[in-house]
């Protein structure tokens, strides 16, 4: 059942306990910190302070960093469409009209949350975390560095991500072209691009006149 | 004259850092962890991209910073102590 507790098996409510106990924590530690910082100066180096510092400075704000990551990567899954660069893509992704392939599985839903970040990541947790780098270099250069003119995609769309649901489907393994000999070492390689045949995923770039 | 003290007190001006440098050190140290820990709970508060960069940049930053410091200061202690 989805309601409220940490134990309803909703990601939302774990994150709100999370970020609950993040803010607690780091209250507690912020106190302590405050009270060694302003105490008299000889106090800081006896063993009691040190006790104090363990905690004070170690295991509670590594606890409240560590929550603050898990906090922090889950809404960047959702941060993808705040960003005015990426209006384009959101906005062909909405548009009923589009046929590409990422307005396909948007608009009926063939991925039902966090599209971007579905498509755009490895699987496993080496691509989550890959994936979670890459977004918060791609917040760095909003805020502080500055957006690219040009934006491409970092690294070839990996054939495993398509692979990893239409792989195994039957209407996959009829299509002649996905099985041949010849061809499905080039797609699984992905010396042969899924874009080659198929729509393209988002709108192909307009060229400069 | 001797220079052994009985456990516990530490030399006014052993080897190393002096008392009063350790002891800024300490403050540093909590310091910079405060200011990694107000970061990180205003990333709690408002969690926009903009926060969590200044949370993984400035909140952390401070937080590996300050461990940084205080390490230092352990390390120093042991020494002044001779254990290291």
């Amino acid at each position: 059942m989805h309601g409220e507790g940490v134990f309803s098996g909703d990601l939302g409510n774990v994150i709100r306990w999370a970020t609950g106990a993040g803010i607690a924590i780091a209250l507690f530690a912020g106190i302590l910190l405050i009270r060694v910082a302003f105490h008299r100066r000889g106090w800081k180096i006896l063993p009691a302070a040190k006790w104090i510092l363990l905690v004070a400075l170690f295991v509670l704000p590594s606890i409240t960093m560590l929550l603050g990551n898990v906090v922090g990567f889950h809404n960047t899954k959702q941060s993808c469409t705040q960003c005015h660069t990426m209006d384009p893509w959101v906005a062909d992704m909405k548009n009923p009209d589009s046929i590409t392939l990422a307005a396909k599985h948007f608009q009926r839903r063939w991925i039902n949350e966090d599209q971007c970040y579905t498509c755009h990541t490895g699987y496993g947790l080496a691509g989550n975390i890959q994936a979670k780098i890459g977004g918060l270099s791609h917040v760095t250069h909003y805020y502080f560095t500055g957006v690219p003119e040009e934006l491409k995609i970092k690294r070839p769309f990996p054939p495993e991500t398509c692979l990893h649901c239409h792989g195994d489907t039957q209407r996959y393994q009829k299509i002649d072209q996905h099985v041949d000999a010849e061809m499905k070492p080039k797609i699984l390689s992905g010396e042969l691009s899924c874009f080659e045949c198929h729509a393209a995923p988002h709108p192909r770039k307009k060229k400069q006149p | 004259m001797s220079d052994e003290r009985p456990p516990g007190i530490l030399p006014r001006h052993g080897p190393g850092f002096s008392r009063s440098r350790l002891s800024k050190l300490v403050t540093a140290s909590c310091v910079l962890a405060l200011l990694g820990l107000v970061v990180t709970m205003i990333h709690f508060i408002w969690p926009t991209p903009l926060m969590f960069a200044l949370f993984m940049i400035v909140g952390q930053g401070s937080f590996a910073v300050a461990m940084v410091l205080y390490l230092v200061v352990i390390v120093a202690d042991l020494r002044r102590r001779r254990v290291l």
